[in-house]
């Protein structure tokens, strides 16, 4: 890719665009046409993950699918793989066999458990040793949607455990202006603006008081769109380069690209 | 981004009670628009949805765009206070050329016969309904407020076939559901307006449901950074001129001449 290439550090396989390639391929369309050339891909198409736990069968499918991606199209997907940490022994092998060995650059963790338990402990430690970032969903919800569903301050207490690994705050806690004062004293915590609305003021707060090298772009497509959440750091009042290291630096440093 | 001239349908003026806004005077809004070629813009205000007396808010809006040309004022009703008429005639008298509503916030449904009865006192102007204004997930523990539903909706179109409605910060799933029920014959005073469609190549797919001829372009600026719309009706969807025309100013256009 290219040395200033947008990556998008949050994107999914989703079962309302068909299967597996199908949803890959409108992803790159979509890409394509808004400059982004790299993007981080977790999670297959089943329409279980979203309305109960999800099983260690179920965990290997998921990433099944999202290395049949990464095998058609390495140039522009990453993978992050999905694990489930109630099934702690399974998701350490599930590292050693798609991370430490390839091709995934990443671990993902969506709702299977409140992130600040102990079993994430484990995984952490794993991946700091690898140098695999931790994507773990974060949302501070008026209502609640999901089980399990972690808070930024959940992450920060596991990050604050593990230092010596990098984790995104995907959504940001989706409340942004709470979720970024959850995660400030935690420096290893990147916040990730993808998949809530393009409100205005969300990148400035983030930058100002996380630092512009803890912001991260990410979009959650397809369910989102790439261009409101481009739009994010596009519309944001923060100098060029700021932008650029929102959009390409951090994540390029992370990823060791 | 775009050399094509583009009428903002979903702008805002003044404060959120829950948000320092900035961009939210009429200079400021018209340049942070300007910077994505928006030229012209209908606006509400955003301190009218949570006031008590909402009639009060029109001759402020009236009073605030005075002087700029580019902004047309959209006022805001609500139709369960008594002597809404009032207020509804105040607006006309002010020269505003629509009415918004915010049936959630202020106790009332589509389906109730206020709604067929804000209708029928209309007479020469839109209708907009705004089903929500900010994200129901984030609101303020102390003012939850659901989105509108849309149950009703169509029949009071059919009713009012004269007064043009628009639906302001409609997300995928409620127009999709209008397009269900009304089994591909939306009624023609209907109209949608994009801020809140998502996914990628949303707005395409949307105007394919819905009919491009529906589709006002809005950004609900300053809530939202306007580049979320502007890129993506011409970044990452691929209309041909006529839509991208029909979208940016036509439509609004044609809503305004009924």
């Amino acid at each position: 890719m290219s040395a200033s290439g947008i990556i998008d550090c949050h994107v999914h396989l989703h079962h309302n665009w068909g299967d597996r390639f199908a949803c890959a391929e409108l992803l790159l369309r979509g890409a394509d046409r808004m400059g982004v050339e790299l993007m981080c891909l977790s999670m297959g198409v089943r329409r279980e993950i979203y309305t109960r736990p999800t099983t260690v069968e179920e965990m290997h499918q998921h990433n099944d699918e999202v290395a049949q991606v990464i095998a058609r199209w390495p140039d522009r997907f990453a993978g992050m793989c999905y694990l489930t940490p109630r099934f702690l022994p399974q998701s350490l092998a599930e590292i050693e066999r798609r991370v430490a060995h390839g091709p995934f650059r990443g671990i993902k963790l969506l709702w299977d458990m409140y992130c600040d338990r102990p079993n994430l402990d484990p995984i952490a430690a794993r991946a700091g040793e690898l140098g695999a970032p931790i994507q773990q969903h974060t949302w501070i919800k008026a209502i609640a949607e999901h089980r399990c569903e972690s808070e930024p301050w959940r992450l920060a207490a596991l990050a604050r455990r593990n230092p010596d690994t990098t984790f995104l705050a995907a959504h940001t806690g989706g409340n942004w202006e709470l979720g970024i004062r959850q995660v400030i004293d935690a420096p290893n915590i990147l916040a990730d603006i993808c998949g809530g609305d393009p409100e205005m003021g969300y990148v400035e707060m983030a930058a100002r008081m996380l630092g512009t090298e803890r912001v991260v772009y990410g979009s959650d497509a397809p369910g989102r769109s790439f261009a409101s959440q481009l739009a994010k750091v596009h519309g944001a009042d923060v100098p060029d380069a700021d932008q650029q290291q929102i959009l390409s630096a951090t994540m390029r440093r992370v990823l060791d690209l | 981004m775009t050399a094509t001239p583009i009428i903002d349908c979903n702008a805002n003026l003044g404060n959120w009670p829950f948000r320092r806004t900035a961009y939210n005077t009429p200079d400021a809004l018209l340049e942070r628009l300007a910077r994505v070629n928006i030229d012209r813009a209908w606006v509400t205000l955003l301190d009218a949805v949570l006031l008590k007396n909402v009639g009060a808010a029109n001759p402020w809006l009236a009073e605030m765009v005075a002087g700029h040309d580019r902004l047309m004022p959209v006022g805001s009703i609500n139709p369960t206070w008594p002597a809404w008429e009032r207020d509804l005639a105040e607006c006309a008298d002010l020269g505003f050329r629509g009415v918004r509503v915010n049936p959630n916030y202020h106790g009332w449904t589509l389906a109730d016969p206020v709604f067929g009865e804000l209708l029928a006192a209309a007479a020469g102007m839109f209708v907009e309904v705004a089903l929500h204004m900010t994200d129901e997930r984030h609101h303020h523990p102390l003012v939850m407020v659901p989105p509108v539903a849309v149950d009703g909706l169509l029949a009071a179109c059919a009713a009012h076939p004269t007064v043009p409605i628009v639906l302001a910060n409609v997300k995928n799933a409620p127009a999709t559901q209008l397009a269900r029920e009304a089994a591909g014959d939306l009624p023609g005073n209907l109209y949608f307006e994009l801020s809140h469609f998502e996914s990628v190549g949303g707005v395409q797919q949307m105007a394919g449901e819905l009919g491009v001829e529906r589709i006002l372009f809005g950004t609900h600026a300053p809530y939202y950074y306007p580049e979320s719309s502007v890129l993506k009706v011409f970044e990452e969807c691929d209309f041909a001129d006529a839509d991208l025309a029909a979208i940016t100013h036509q439509n609004a256009e044609r809503l305004l001449a009924v």
